[in-house]
């Protein structure tokens, strides 16, 4: 007994879907408030952006922003930070903070009942940290236990390499965000305080809110809320030109027995005002975008060598278009994954192939048309969580895009042409211009991957 | 395609004004339809009944690898046709295993939901026309290097796996991980595969559930028109018994020696199934104990004593077996793991002994009504909790109810099943010393 079969159907007719353009507005306090009314979506999400690019950071305190981003929440003037953790997850809420080189975010969700509640207590913390001694003295601490949990991760400890190995040791980006063993031992709380007092004012920040607000009446929270915050006015917090170093070669980081070698091939690009993103976003998608992308294709699908390869671009700087001494932006171009150890070789040579083959007869309009679509099509789903459509206001706050951006990279995508994504995947991705971290067993993998040319190998010790 | 270790933590699901119909096609194939017509989205979520507790001795994995085959092509549709299509659609696709069942979901743009439904029904009907020894070699290869990923490349990678081989005793179901060993997915052929795929891959065996911006009508006629000939079997092969005491009766303790960056001590307690209003009240016990950042356990390591970078305890929820209290500690510093022990033991003592007081509770229910909120923000996420309550439980509605069920749950009986459960002798301990 077989089944009948049917020919594969064709599509019906497609409502359409754009981003939301949120509404903006101004509070008394100077702080901007974007908002974004999302149907049915029943868990709120608040962004708080901050002028605080991690350049702004003190020399030798690498990690205080990212300190002082969490001691927020434990202690302000009307509760401990217990209490402060008990009245927050009393409303379901959670509450992230982070602290990374364009910009730092507070990040509230909250089931919108609860919204004028979690509100209060996020105007708390940003109005009235208390910065207590002895908990700051706990983030230091807990920062440091956790350095060495997360460099076990082999794909963490390949992103701090890669990082130190493309930029200037001056530069911050060349330095993990939340510090190092040498840095986070000398942040107390006087440092902490210094740094709010200097950075976190509401008329340098701006607020994101999403989620279903029918039943919110937003003005009158925020009156009572972050409306109360108050401080001065402050200039454009500073940040520094960076000159990255893509030469190409290969730095091992040792990991004696380790049954696979994490691969981190990247380097410097530009940041999404570059008149080219849309046409990066194709290629890069078209290179390792999912399982039938063309390095998965073949490590994966034709080879077995790895669970899956992806390539991406990730915004590092994009700084405020006005002011001095403020250089270009950039963005981090990578190609991630990890494959087993004896595969190390053949796989890293399979990956310049392809990269070879695209830059000899570039991507087909085929290729072109399904990313197009696949990028497109899939906006609706992936914004369907409040927590979405706020985390991407947000990043286009901090890195100075227009209100409207993300609505508009979508009709800037459909009208990229084949020949346009190709050069840009081509610019992005040079194989002779890529610094290549591996995170694996150097006594099983050196040899092999010296034989393939690519550059100059380095063996450092994990 | 991922193999989850199951459930994590807490997942449930309420009501919220959702509403479902229930159909079954005369093949034995069960619909669920839920209409959300706020985005022009529609999910496509299939629960196959069957899972790593249906594999046999030698053959752990399989049902997995099995699950990435299913990538790889049927009767129609080429090699990785499926995934090409859905993308090409701007469809977003997966699938996944974990020890109960086996599910595959397609969130599609609404106008291409019919495109989903003709893909599921050729590999259901149809998949054996195109599996090759190519597909399963290629495929074994990758399954392996997803172990190596997730659990045999990182630190405390495979604690989850030990633990459960001792919470579960040698040749229960439950004993091994859907991942399996790389002994055992090394010996996999392809009659193993295609055996595997006609006693579980049948309609009779699957509930397939579709939500959001749909029309009902025509959801049943398309599922009529795709799924309706595909024949049902009887050849399936139920999972060995499952049951276990309620007690394991005395501590079982593992100690690894392993180059990780902390200390660890974890555990697993033995905890009612899902289904029960026990299990309802040990998932408020765990939240109060571990969940968030102001748990007692948090309190007590990470703020107080300071024992602990981090520090946390969650209930995976299991139908077919008692479920598990996962408790998970890193130490801090220099701490040794008996001082963590002790007041790990002087925490659940407390809990054993008096109930959570009134804001304990608050915070408890709020943080589960919010996972419950979460769950269900997306049309996927609903799709596949409706699946869920239809195979595991027969009725898909209980998905909305399930939330309130756990709101209803008293401090008492939280304090009674951490008294009857949260016990030294009913728990499998892994310490991990650098």
């Amino acid at each position: 007994m077989t089944m009948d079969f049917h020919p594969q159907p064709a599509p019906g007719q497609a409502r359409p879907w754009t981003f939301p353009v949120p509404g903006r507005g101004v509070l008394a306090n100077g702080l901007a408030v974007l908002r974004c009314h999302r149907p049915g979506q029943q868990v709120a999400a608040v962004s708080i952006c901050l002028d605080l690019p991690l350049d702004a950071e003190p020399d030798g305190l690498d990690g205080i922003a990212a300190i002082m981003m969490s001691a927020l929440s434990e202690g302000t003037s009307k509760h401990t930070a217990e209490e402060f953790a008990a009245e927050l997850e009393r409303c379901g809420a959670t509450l992230d903070a982070s602290a990374d080189y364009p910009g730092a975010q507070v990040s509230l969700e909250v089931p919108v009942s609860h919204l004028p509640r979690a509100l209060g207590l996020l105007a708390e913390a940003l109005r009235a940290p208390a910065f207590p001694g002895s908990e700051i003295e706990r983030l230091v601490r807990n920062r440091l236990d956790k350095i060495p949990l997360e460099m076990a991760n082999p794909g963490r400890r390949a992103a701090r390499q890669l990082a130190r190995e493309l930029f200037p040791a001056s530069a911050r980006l060349s330095r993990p965000r939340k510090g190092t063993e040498d840095t986070v031992p000398r942040i107390d709380a006087a440092g902490v305080r210094a740094l709010y007092q200097a950075r976190v004012r509401p008329a340098t920040a701006t607020a994101v809110i999403a989620g279903d607000l029918t039943d919110v009446d937003l003005d009158a929270v925020l009156a009572d809320t972050l409306g109360g915050w108050d401080g001065d006015a402050a200039g454009p917090a500073p940040t520094a030109p960076v000159t990255p170093d893509d030469t190409g070669r290969v730095i091992i980081v040792d990991r004696p027995g380790a049954v696979q070698t994490q691969l981190l091939i990247g380097r410097a690009g530009p940041d999404r005002r570059d008149p080219a993103w849309p046409a990066l976003v194709l290629g890069t998608y078209c290179l390792g975008g999912t399982l039938t992308s063309r390095l998965d294709r073949v490590l994966r699908e034709e080879k077995g060598y790895t669970y899956g390869v992806r390539a991406s671009q990730q915004v590092l700087l994009s700084p405020a278009p006005d002011g001095a001494a403020r250089g270009p932006g950039m963005s981090l171009l990578a190609i991630s994954g990890s494959v087993d150890t004896a595969s190390t070789g053949p796989a890293l040579d399979d990956v310049r192939t392809v990269l070879r083959t695209l830059a000899a007869e570039g991507l087909t309009e085929a290729e072109r048309d399904t990313a197009v679509q696949n990028l497109v099509g899939v906006a609706p789903l992936r914004y369907e969580r409040a927590a979405s459509v706020a985390g991407t206001l947000a990043d286009q706050v901090e890195q100075h895009l227009p209100d409207d951006y993300q609505a508009r990279l979508y009709a800037r995508l459909a009208q990229t042409s084949t020949a346009e994504a190709t050069a840009a995947v081509i610019a992005a991705f040079p194989a002779g211009r890529l610094v290549t971290i591996l995170v694996g067993d150097a006594s099983q993998i050196r040899a092999p991957v010296t034989a393939l040319g690519i550059g100059e190998v380095e063996v450092v010790t994990a | 395609m991922y193999a989850p270790v199951g459930h994590a933590a807490t997942q449930q699901a309420g009501s919220g004004g959702l509403t479902a119909t229930e159909h079954r096609l005369a093949n034995g194939l069960r619909l669920v339809l839920s209409e959300d017509h706020l985005n022009p989205v529609a999910a496509v979520c299939l629960w196959y009944d069957v899972g790593s507790r249906h594999e046999v001795e030698g053959r752990t994995g399989l049902a997995h690898l099995f699950e990435h085959l299913m990538f790889q092509g049927s009767a129609q549709v080429k090699g990785n046709g499926h995934f090409e299509l859905v993308q090409g659609a701007g469809g977003s696709l997966n699938g996944t295993t974990s020890f109960e069942r086996t599910n595959y979901f397609e969130t599609m743009p609404a106008h291409q939901l019919e495109l989903a439904l003709w893909l599921e029904a050729d590999r259901m009907g149809s998949l054996l026309a195109a599996l090759d020894e190519e597909s399963l070699q290629n495929q074994r290869d990758v399954v392996k290097n997803e172990r190596r990923q997730r659990y045999d490349n990182v630190p405390y990678g495979t604690a989850f796996e030990r633990m459960a081989a001792l919470a579960y005793p040698e040749g229960h179901p439950y004993h091994h991980l859907p991942i399996g060993s790389m002994a055992d997915l090394d010996a996999v052929t392809l009659d193993d595969a295609r055996a595997f795929f006609r006693a579980n891959y049948a309609p009779d065996n699957a509930v397939l559930a579709v939500v959001g911006d749909i029309d009902p009508e025509q959801v049943l006629r398309w599922a009529g028109r795709y799924f309706g000939s595909i024949p049902p079997h009887d050849g399936k092969v139920p999972p060995r018994d499952a049951a276990l005491p309620d007690i394991i009766g005395a501590e079982l303790r593992e100690d690894i020696r392993e180059d990780v960056p902390a200390r660890a001590l974890m555990a697993a307690y033995r905890m009612p199934r899902d289904g029960t209003r026990e299990c309802d009240a040990a998932e408020l016990a765990l939240t109060v104990l571990g969940d968030g950042t102001a748990s007692r356990l948090y309190n007590r390591l990470v703020r107080r004593d300071r024992t602990a970078v981090t520090a946390g305890a969650g209930l995976l929820r299991l139908a077919g077996a008692p479920s598990l209290g996962l408790l998970d500690v890193k130490a801090s510093g220099g701490t040794e793991i008996p001082q963590i022990g002790d007041a790990v033991d002087e925490e659940l003592a407390l809990l054993r002994a008096e109930p959570p007081d009134a804001g304990e509770m608050e915070r408890a229910r709020a943080l589960v009504e919010r996972e419950w909120l979460d769950r269900l923000a997306t049309v996927a996420g609903r799709a596949d909790e409706l699946c869920r309550y239809a195979v595991l439980f027969g009725d898909p509605q209980l998905a909305f109810t399930a939330v309130s069920r756990i709101l209803d749950v008293s401090a008492e009986e939280v304090r009674a099943v951490a008294a009857a459960r949260l016990r030294p002798d009913n728990r499998a301990v892994l310490v991990y010393e650098p």
